[in-house]
């Protein structure tokens, strides 16, 4: 699969997140978007949510479950959860080695 | 004679209804009749008092009346009803059973001579005592099944106090705490056993029709199967005074439901566990989650936020675990509990917790949001551990009609951000077609669990 395939699902898990959270949490639908640190809307609760979001449509779409923040991704010296880039990204990279 | 004062009540009600089974009526003169039968029996079949007796059955006549006779005989009784049936032999032999008594559905009894020796150290002390003994296996949820071995006459001594009774149905079971709870206080005060052979929502409402039952004991989880079934439109439930619900945390959503459809229902919490036994409750009122509990031989206090009961009708100890009581006989319930003057709340087991980067969250609180959501049949709520935030909310919920999951996900998470903070909103909802009661009408949780 394709890396701008994995960036348009990770897009699609950012609307779904929109749907449901509070108006000040919405994000921007874009590669550029942060999702930590002081120029992030997101707190730790809404990312876990992004993040279980991506993961559920990952599931759907390939087949495969795969656990994006696990001790790995919290291990790495930048962060995959920097932006909805990094994070599709994270998520490709994963998907490539399950393979 | 440990059950002389059942005797007296019964002597004075020979012509009373003690059991009512399979549309049969069975008096109280019966029950004596047949209590000297078995008893007789028992001695007959060789059968040695202090002898640790399997128990195979459900609330029937002859189960009612071998009960008493086996606590007349001093016998150790280990009832053991269908619902634990693939650990009948595990049961039989944890308890070291001597003797099996077994009755069927037609309430035929059969007696068999069973391998063990029953040498524990606690049988001994049992014996030294010469008093009669109950074993109660705990439920094993979250674990291996514990045998709590009971002095029967520390559990009896509350009963002898009379007090006012109800035509009741013996929906606990046989084999549980509450069950044997239910039939003890019936014979105790000369009231009436009504036996189900079937507790699904229809056949325990027909029932209360049929028999004009004027007392429930059941479970939250039951209690949320009358409403979801609808049964309760089906049948004239008018005699039905008090519906008594425990063995697991009450959401609130269901209470009021039951509430407002039935103002004329007191509704009565209960607590009690295999090892310290039933406490005598008072719920606030009927839709109040607050309760008061204690009663003569039970001591309470709360330590840590978590429940420790002290009770004169304490087990003995296990049979095959490590004695749980404090130095000083402590039970540590591991349920939370809120404090207001007399009064507790029952939050949850503490071990059910799911802790959300540092904050609480009681699954039945969730629970009680998702359930009084359109279309939900049934929620378990569970954590799951997580990286960022420790553990995050989970639920499993079955729906009443097929709906898009992706749909009802969303719709629920809505529901819930609205009115729950969002570190108690389920990240993760799935949904399951399986029922997810045991068969105690008891909710199947599950641990949390390492992803």
């Amino acid at each position: 699969m394709e890396k701008e395939e994995v960036l348009a699902l990770v897009l699609e898990a950012v609307e779904e997140w929109n749907q449901q959270a509070d108006e000040e949490q919405r994000l921007e639908v874009s590669p550029e978007t942060r999702l930590l640190g002081r120029n992030s809307k997101l707190d730790s609760l809404g990312l876990v949510n992004l993040i279980v979001l991506v993961e559920e449509k990952l599931a759907d779409r390939y087949d495969v479950h795969l656990t994006l923040a696990d001790e790995r991704a919290m291990s790495q010296e930048r962060s995959p959860f920097r932006s909805v880039q990094s994070l599709a990204e994270y998520a490709h990279l994963l998907l490539t080695e399950k393979k | 004679m440990t059950i002389e004062f059942m005797l007296d009540v019964f002597r004075e009600s020979r012509q009373r209804e003690a059991i009512l089974w399979r549309d049969r009526a069975y008096s109280y003169g019966w029950l004596l009749e047949r209590l000297a039968h078995w008893q007789a029996a028992l001695a007959e079949q060789a059968v040695p008092p202090g002898a640790v007796v399997i128990l195979e059955a459900d609330f029937s006549p002859n189960a009612v009346a071998l009960f008493l006779a086996l606590i007349e005989h001093n016998c150790v009784l280990v009832p053991l009803t269908p619902s634990v049936e693939a650990k009948k032999a595990e049961f039989t032999e944890t308890a070291q059973g001597e003797v099996r008594i077994v009755i069927d559905e037609q309430d035929r009894v059969r007696f068999e001579r069973l391998p063990y020796r029953a040498d524990h150290p606690l049988y001994a002390e049992l014996r030294r005592r010469g008093h009669p003994g109950l074993i109660l296996f705990s439920s094993g949820s979250t674990g291996k099944n514990k045998a709590a071995l009971h002095d029967l006459t520390g559990i009896l001594d509350k009963f002898r106090v009379r007090r006012q009774t109800k035509r009741t149905i013996t929906f606990l079971l046989y084999d549980h705490i509450g069950g044997v709870n239910t039939m003890l206080y019936i014979l105790s005060n000369g009231g009436t056993i009504i036996t189900v052979q079937d507790r699904s929502p229809e056949a325990v409402l027909a029932a209360v029709e049929k028999h004009r039952v004027e007392m429930l004991p059941t479970s939250p989880t039951f209690i949320n199967l009358i409403l979801l079934s609808e049964a309760y439109k089906r049948y004239d439930l008018s005699s039905l005074q008090t519906v008594t619900y425990g063995t697991e945390p009450m959401p609130e959503s269901t209470l009021k439901r039951f509430h407002e459809l039935f103002p004329h229902i007191t509704l009565q919490q209960t607590y009690g566990l295999s090892e310290v036994g039933i406490l005598r409750s008072k719920s606030k009122s009927s839709d109040s989650l607050w309760v008061k509990l204690g009663g003569e031989g039970f001591e309470t206090r709360v330590v840590d936020g978590i429940l420790h009961i002290r009770a004169k009708s304490a087990m003995l100890g296990y049979l095959n675990a490590p004695s749980p009581f404090t130095e000083d006989g402590w039970f540590v319930t591991g349920d939370e509990v809120l404090v207001d003057g007399e009064y507790f709340r029952i939050l949850g087991r503490r071990s059910e917790l799911i802790n959300v980067g540092g904050e609480k969250v009681y699954p039945a609180e969730v629970e009680s949001v998702l359930q009084e959501q359109p279309n939900v049949a049934e929620v378990t709520v569970y954590g799951e551990k997580n990286p960022i935030t420790g553990n995050i909310v989970c639920a499993l919920v079955r729906l009443k009609e097929p709906e898009d999951p992706k749909a009802a996900a969303l719709r629920l998470k809505k529901a819930c951000r609205a009115v729950l903070p969002a570190f108690k909103v389920p990240v993760k909802i799935e949904f399951v077609d399986e029922a997810m009661y045991s068969e105690r009408y008891k909710k199947i949780r599950l641990r949390p669990s390492p992803r």
